[in-house]
Order: structure tokens, then C-alpha cells, then sequence
């Protein structure tokens, strides 16, 4: 009996059906070109940067915008042949924050929904009062039925505004950012619910997310837009990607899957580089980052957003900063975990080395079972800038008993240049790019990066 | 419902309004609101006995079939008695009618625009709908047309001026401009135009500064029952009108965009909501020049003690607003014996610390989500 509103004679017709619409805001184009279907009982999230066109789309869908080009049909009706209140039994709306100014008590406000149902002069109908009282019960908010509307937490409010769109009995949904004021469990929840909502009553859900973890939790079909445009359409497992939160987002970040559901979820790791800092001169070659423990993994992170190219090892696998380096996507060597550095990773390390621009020696704990890091690197002070960089004494952390001291040593004396901040670092890092070699200069105390 | 049904439907979620002052104040307010109405006839320079004055509207309404000598009981003359009934059926009446017939109207208006602005501050004099009727009501005076036309003129005249407000207020909306700050701003600066202008149309008009005053701060007290019949046709059709928007209103309440994805046409029930509250306001200004504050009160005074439910809110704003004008009146009356004040000073009196109160709630309110 819930699904009154998708008999089968509209469940053979799409929900939504756009093709080729473009709408303009006086002469900026909004949207371009969009070709967009939503099928009955599906759960499609449109995703996209900060004006690529949602919210457009879905004010389209709602009769709010004129199409400039293209055809937008609802339920197979064009949507410019559709009156207001025929629109609204066919789809209701969830926007963001929607203001909230008398006080109406959440069943008043609910009862709301059941307007284009009723005639200017008919009184509430049996039909009505089922709907309203379903839709509070659907929401769990029953018993806070007679309570103002005002009087609710953030949460139940957003609730609230779903019971109030679910009693229009719509068999299409369409909610724009329905969770961008709400802590990560009521987005959740929220949801949760409307995935439910369209299981159960086999209403279609097209909505707005910002989230894109979210949207591949939730979303049967992810549609992505960008300036406009749809620049992809299709499962979330098929669409998200590292390449498309690079190019849609400019966002660098790591796909993952959960591995209870495989659902994909990116991780982003991005942050703002200011372009004078970016070190993409040709010719300047990677920095190399001798680790181990976690040492290098600030100093690794700290390189590549400041854009340079980076290499590191020799490593252990599941070391801090062995999944570091993975996860920046940095080439490097890597023992077997706890194993003392065989022959062919020091092998490969050597390797690395000898590509470096510059090598930075990390702060790392030294043990007999990482020592040759230090050994293998007494070659290459004399021929490349290698910079030793301790903010805490290599005594404090020196536990090969004096061994690691006197390799720090060997080191120094063989060309090595001890930094104590990052400001040094910077400082020999820039030094270096122009082409002349800086001694280490005092400089002010500096922020350390997170 | 039976038990059977009961037993089937799910735990049944009674629906009610929130409460608000509850049925005892709701009874209170109507009490002194009859009794108001029955006093306001004792009201004025002659001192009539209250026993003589019932008898005379009962003789009169009743068509002398009842109460056949109205001064029956007390100590006048005939033609004290004939003076006495003169007074009550033909001034006090009259003018008791049509402030309630003009209050109502602010009221209704006052609260139709409060609603399709959403913002408690909207009321026809503030955004100057009563002044552009009182400016095309006062060009009558500057044809000088006799009386008989005057009583038709007058209140299409009226019209044509707050319908015009009306519309420049919508042409704003209509702008890219139209958000509801900016409509408020147009009408409170086209108020202050217009009642300049009215101020110069009636300085240079020949009927001098009598008038001037009487339409610029209002009064009831020119109401026949000629007028007051055209002006009760007029008001009970708008009234009716906007009665029947409650529902719309109540939806609008939640942003043009929500109500219309509601099935509201939103921005078509605006322009006809402007409209009828420009009628219902011009037919109050045509016999009353300009009142200010009766439709900014009447429809908090409802909200605050009845509901803030606009099907409930519209009607009982007409009620609340007749009555506020009323009482001004009964006191523009009595305040200086033998002097008949205008009334606009005494809504206004009891309206600009209204105003201004709920101003600076509304400021409050505005950081905490109340009204």
C-alpha cells in the first residue's frame, strides 16, 4: 500500500529524463549540454565542484529555471506542460537549509506536504492523515509530533523537512545537499533513511552531495558534473577515481575500498602548494629522504607539497614511513619488516642515492638492523649536498651502541651539512635550485608542518 | 474512532496546533471584545443613558416594531428624544461600523502582508498602501465633485491609488533585485513619497487644512451608512478573499522555492495577495484617510495569543484590528471632552512602540530562530 505513487503504468516511464538541456543566467551558461535519466526506485547523486551545476539541475527538475535548449521531461510529461501542483505530486524537494520562520508544530508542518492533494475547499482526507501520520512514524518523530518546529535539534529538523517532502507521496525525491549542516552520524542517518525510502516505496532519489564517500556509500549511479557540463555518469565504483578528483576537483587523493562492502572511498591528500614553489624546473632531480621509524615521513610530506620530487630509503615495510612514501606514491626501498637491510635492497637503495639532487638525512632512530642506511650513504657526501637534519641529537636516539654516533660523524666530517629547522632546509633546498649552494644562514625560527 | 480501528491503525498521532495562551485568554479577549462593541454606542460628548440607547437601536433595527418609545424610562424631551436617536442610529453607529469595518481591513491586510513578505514588520501603512489611497482619494477634493458622486469616486479613486502602490511594490519584486528586504525598503521609501506628495496635493486644494489633517492622520468620524455600506461591500469581498489564502500563506512561509515544490504557485498567489490587501486597504483609506499601525498590531496580537496559522491568523487579524480601531476611537472620542481627536493619533500612540518593540525582538529573535 506504500507504493500508491509508482502503479506500474509510471514505473515504465523514467522518473527524469533530460536531454541535451542547457540553461543560462542571463548570458552564463549554467548548464550545458545535460543528458541525465533517473530510473524508478534508483538513488543517483549528483556530484560535482562548487558551481559545476547541481544545484542548476535540480532547480531545473523543479520548474524553477526555464530550459534555454534541450528537452527535460518528468514522468514523461514535458516539464513546461506541468502545473505547479501537478509538479508537486510528482516531486518533492529537500533543499539545504530551508527557513524556518513561524512555528508550526512538526505535524502541522508535515501536513504541509499534502497540499496539492487537496482542493481549496475539501477538508483533510482520511488519505492525508494516513500520510502524515506514516511519514512522522517513518522519521521517528511521533512523538515529537506537537512540538514547534523551532524547538528541534539540527537533526530532527532535517528529519522533519524529509517527513514533510515524503507526505507529498512523491514517487520522485530530490534533495540538494541534505546533510551539509549535520554532524557525520545524522548524515548518515539521514541517508540511511532516504536509501531506505527509496527501496521500500520505490522513489526515485536524485541528490546533491558534496561528500563523495557518502555519495558512493549511498548512490546506485554517481552523475558527475563539471562547469556545467556531465563529465561522467555511472556505478560509484565505475566513476570515482584518483584521475577524476584530479581533474574535476584538482584534487590529488587515494582510492580505497572498504573492505567489508568494497565500496570506494578517496582519501585526499592535497593541500594547497603556492605556485612559486612549485619545483617543476626541468632538470632538478628528486630529493632524496634516508628514514626509517616515521623520521622522514614529515619531511617526505613537507617536500612534495612544497612540489618536489622525492625519493626515500631504505625502509621496512609497515614502517610509518614506508606507508607514507606508498601513499605519496614515492619510489623507494623496502626491507622485509624487522629484517636487517639485505644486499639487494641496499642495492636498490644505492640506486636512488645516486639519482639525488640533494639527500636529507631524517632524524631516525638508528639500530643495528638499519645502520648501513648511514654507511651506505659516506659515498655520496662529497659528490652530492647531503644535509643532515637534526632538530633532536643524534645521541638521544643512537641505539647500535655509538655505532650510529660515529657514522653521524663520518658523515659531517665528509661534507655533510647538519640543519637544525625547517627554515634550514627550506633555505639549502632553495639555495640549491639556484644553482649555488647556501651555507646554512640563521634564520628565524619557523612553524614546523604539520 | 472504534476500537477495531484502532487496534489496526498505527499508534494514532493526534494533530494539534502548539498552544499558546490557551482558551481561557482566547475567551477573555472575546468578552472584551463584545463588551467594547456593546460600550462603544455610550461614547461621546453627549452623555445618552445606556438604557435609552439600547432602546433606540433596538427600535431602529427592529424597525419600530420593538422598543417603540426608544426614551421610554427616562427624562427627555421628545425632542431630546428625537436628537438622542439622531445621535446613536445616525453618528455613533455609523462611525462604530466603519472603524470596525476599517480596522478589519488593515488587519486582514496587515496580515497578508506580513505573510507575503514574511517579515512581522509589513503593514499597509509602512509600505504605503494607505498613503497612495489617501492620494488618489484626495484628488477627488482638487475636482471637487458633489457629494453623491464623491460616495462612488471616493473609494475607486482610493483604490486606484494603493492598487498603483501595490503594483510598483510588485514591479520591484518582479527586478533582480526582489528579495523581500528590498520590497519592504521600496515600500517604506514610495510611503514617505507619497505621503509628501498627498501633504501637496491637499496644502493646494481648496477645501483647506481641515481636511488635510483628517487624511493624513484618519479618522471614522464622517461615516453614514451610505458609506459604510459601500465600504462593508468592498471589505467582505477582499476579506473573503484573502480568508481563503491561509493555506497558501502558511506554505509560503517556508521560501517562495520550497512552497512552490510544494505546489504553491508562489510568486502568482504574491501578486494577488498585494492586490486584495491594496483593495481591502483602499476601502478603508477612501472613508478614513490614512490610520497607521491598526494592520501592524492586529496580526500579532493573533499570533501572540492565538496561533501564528495563517487560516486562523487572516480572520482574526480582521477581528483584532476592528477592534484596536475601535477602542482608538471610543478614546479619540472621550480623551477631550466636546473634541473629536483624530484617530490615527491614537493607533499611532499605541503602534510606534509596537513597531518599535517588536523591531528589536526581531532583532534578537533573529540569532535565536524565534519570532
Amino acid at each position: 500500500m506504500t507504493d500508491a505513487p509508482s502503479s506500474p503504468a509510471t514505473s515504465e516511464i523514467l522518473p527524469v529524463r533530460l536531454r541535451g538541456v542547457s540553461v543560462r543566467y542571463d548570458h552564463r551558461v549554467a548548464l550545458h549540454e545535460v543528458d541525465l535519466t533517473v530510473s524508478p526506485g534508483e538513488f543517483v547523486v549528483l556530484a560535482g565542484p562548487n558551481g559545476s551545476g547541481k544545484t542548476t539541475l535540480l532547480r531545473v527538475i523543479l520548474g524553477f529555471l526555464p530550459v534555454a535548449e534541450g528537452v527535460a521531461e518528468l514522468f514523461g510529461s514535458r516539464l513546461d506542460d506541468l502545473a505547479v501542483r501537478e509538479r508537486a505530486r510528482l516531486v518533492a524537494w529537500v533543499p539545504q537549509d530551508e527557513a524556518v520562520r513561524d512555528d508550526p508544530s512538526v505535524a502541522e508542518y508535515v501536513r504541509y506536504g499534502r497540499y496539492p492533494y487537496r482542493g481549496r475547499f475539501e477538508t483533510e482526507s482520511a488519505e492525508d492523515l494516513r500520510q502524515v501520520r506514516g511519514a512522522l512514524e517513518e522519521l521517528d518523530l511521533a512523538d515529537r509530533a506537537h512540538d514547534g518546529l523551532l524547538s528541534l535539534s539540527g537533526g530532527e529538523r532535517q528529519r522533519a523537512v524529509l517527513a514533510r517532502a515524503l507526505a507529498q507521496a512523491t514517487p520522485l525525491l530530490l534533495l540538494d545537499e541534505p546533510t551539509s549542516h549535520l554532524d557525520i552520524g545524522h548524515q548518515l542517518d539521514i541517508l540511511e533513511r532516504v536509501r531506505l525510502l527509496s527501496r521500500r516505496r520505490g522513489t526515485a532519489v536524485l541528490a546533491a552531495l558534496h561528500d563523495l564517500n557518502l555519495a558512493a556509500r549511498f548512490a546506485d549511479r554517481v552523475v558527475i558534473l563539471s562547469r556545467g557540463r556531465k563529465y561522467d555518469d555511472g556505478p560509484p565504483r565505475d566513476v570515482l577515481s584518483e584521475e577524476l578528483l584530479a581533474r574535476v576537483w584538482g584534487v590529488s587523493a587515494d582510492l580505497r575500498r572498504d573492505p567489508r562492502s568494497g565500496v570506494p572511498y578517496l582519501l585526499p591528500h592535497h593541500r594547497l602548494v603556492e605556485p612559486a614553489a612549485v619545483r617543476s624546473a626541468p632538470g632538478f632531480g628528486p630529493v632524496h629522504v634516508v628514514g626509517g621509524g616515521g623520521a622522514a615521513a614529515p619531511i617526505l610530506r613537507w617536500l612534495v607539497d612544497r612540489g618536489y620530487r622525492a625519493t626515500t630509503g631504505a625502509l621496512h615495510l609497515l614502517d610509518t614511513d614506508a606507508e607514507t612514501a606508498q601513499l605519496l606514491g614515492l619510489p623507494m626501498a623496502v626491507e622485509l619488516p624487522f629484517a636487517p637491510l639485505g644486499e639487494e635492497v641496499r642495492a636498490a637503495h644505492r640506486v636512488l642515492l645516486g639519482h639525488a639532487q640533494a639527500i636529507v638525512v631524517a632524524p631516525f632512530a638508528i639500530g643495528p638492523s638499519n645502520l648501513a642506511n648511514l654507511t651506505d650513504l659516506e659515498p655520496y657526501a662529497g659528490q652530492v649536498p647531503v644535509y643532515l637534519f637534526n632538530p633532536t641529537p643524534i645521541e638521544s636516539r643512537d641505539f647500535a651502541s655509538g655505532e650510529g654516533r660515529r657514522g653521524w660523524e663520518k658523515l659531517r666530517s665528509g661534507g655533510a651539512q647538519e640543519l637544525g629547522s625547517w627554515a634550514a632546509l627550506e633555505a639549502a633546498l632553495h639555495g640549491l635550485e639556484a644553482g649555488r649552494r647556501l651555507p646554512s644562514r640563521p634564520s628565524p625560527p619557523a612553524a614546523t608542518p604539520t | 474512532m472504534t476500537a477495531s480501528a484502532a487496534a489496526r491503525e498505527p499508534a494514532p498521532v493526534a494533530i494539534r496546533a502548539p498552544r499558546r495562551w490557551g482558551w481561557r485568554a482566547g475567551l477573555g479577549l472575546g468578552l472584551a471584545a463584545v463588551g467594547l462593541v456593546l460600550l462603544s454606542p455610550l461614547v461621546g460628548s453627549v452623555a445618552i443613558p445606556p438604557q435609552t440607547v439600547a432602546q433606540i437601536v433596538l427600535h431602529q433595527l427592529s424597525g419600530g416594531a420593538l422598543a417603540q418609545q426608544p426614551c421610554a424610562g427616562s427624562s427627555a424631551s421628545p425632542t431630546l428624544c428625537s436628537a438622542y436617536v439622531e445621535i446613536v442610529w445616525n453618528e455613533r453607529l455609523p462611525v462604530l461600523l466603519l472603524a470596525l469595518l476599517a480596522g478589519s481591513a488593515l488587519g486582514i491586510s496587515g496580515a497578508a502582508l506580513q505573510g507575503v513578505f514574511r517579515n512581522p514588520l509589513a503593514d499597509p501603512y509602512l509600505l504605503g498602501l494607505s498613503s497612495g489611497g489617501a492620494l488618489g482619494a484626495a484628488f477627488l477634493y482638487v475636482f471637487q465633485v458633489g457629494e453623491t458622486e464623491a460616495s462612488i469616486a471616493l473609494p475607486i479613486l482610493a483604490f486606484g491609488g494603493s492598487l498603483a502602490t501595490g503594483i510598483a511594490i510588485l514591479v520591484a519584486s518582479r527586478g533582480k533585485a526582489g528579495s523581500v528586504e528590498t520590497l519592504l525598503l521600496t515600500g517604506v521609501a514610495l510611503a514617505s513619497f507619497l505621503s509628501a506628495s498627498l501633504s501637496i496635493v491637499l496644502l493646494y486644494n481648496p477645501i483647506g487644512s481641515l481636511q488635510v489633517s483628517f487624511w493624513l492622520l484618519g479618522g471614522v468620524g464622517g461615516a453614514t451608512w451610505n458609506r459604510d455600506g459601500i465600504a462593508f461591500g468592498g471589505i467582505l469581498i477582499a476579506s473573503t478573499l484573502l480568508v481563503l489564502h491561509g493555506r497558501e500563506l502558511n506554505v509560503m512561509q517556508l521560501g517562495n522555492d520550497v512552497a512552490q515544490s510544494i505546489g504553491v504557485p508562489a510568486s502568482a498567489v504574491r501578486q494577488r495577495l498585494i492586490l486584495l490587501a491594496s483593495f481591502a486597504t483602499a476601502m478603508a483609506v477612501a472613508f478614513t484617510g490614512v490610520i497607521g499601525f491598526v494592520g501592524l498590531v492586529a496580526p500579532h496580537i493573533v499570533r501572540r495569543t492565538v496561533s501564528s496559522d495563517y487560516r486562523v491568523v487572516l480572520p482574526l487579524s480582521a477581528v483584532a484590528g476592528g477592534m484596536f480601531l475601535l477602542a482608538a476611537n471610543d478614546l479619540a472620542v472621550s480623551v477631550v471632552p466636546n473634541t473629536q481627536l483624530p484617530v490615527g493619533i491614537f493607533t499611532s500612540f499605541a503602534g510606534a512602540p509596537f513597531f518599535l518593540t517588536l523591531l528589536y525582538r526581531h532583532r534578537r529573535s533573529t540569532m535565536t530562530g524565534e519570532t
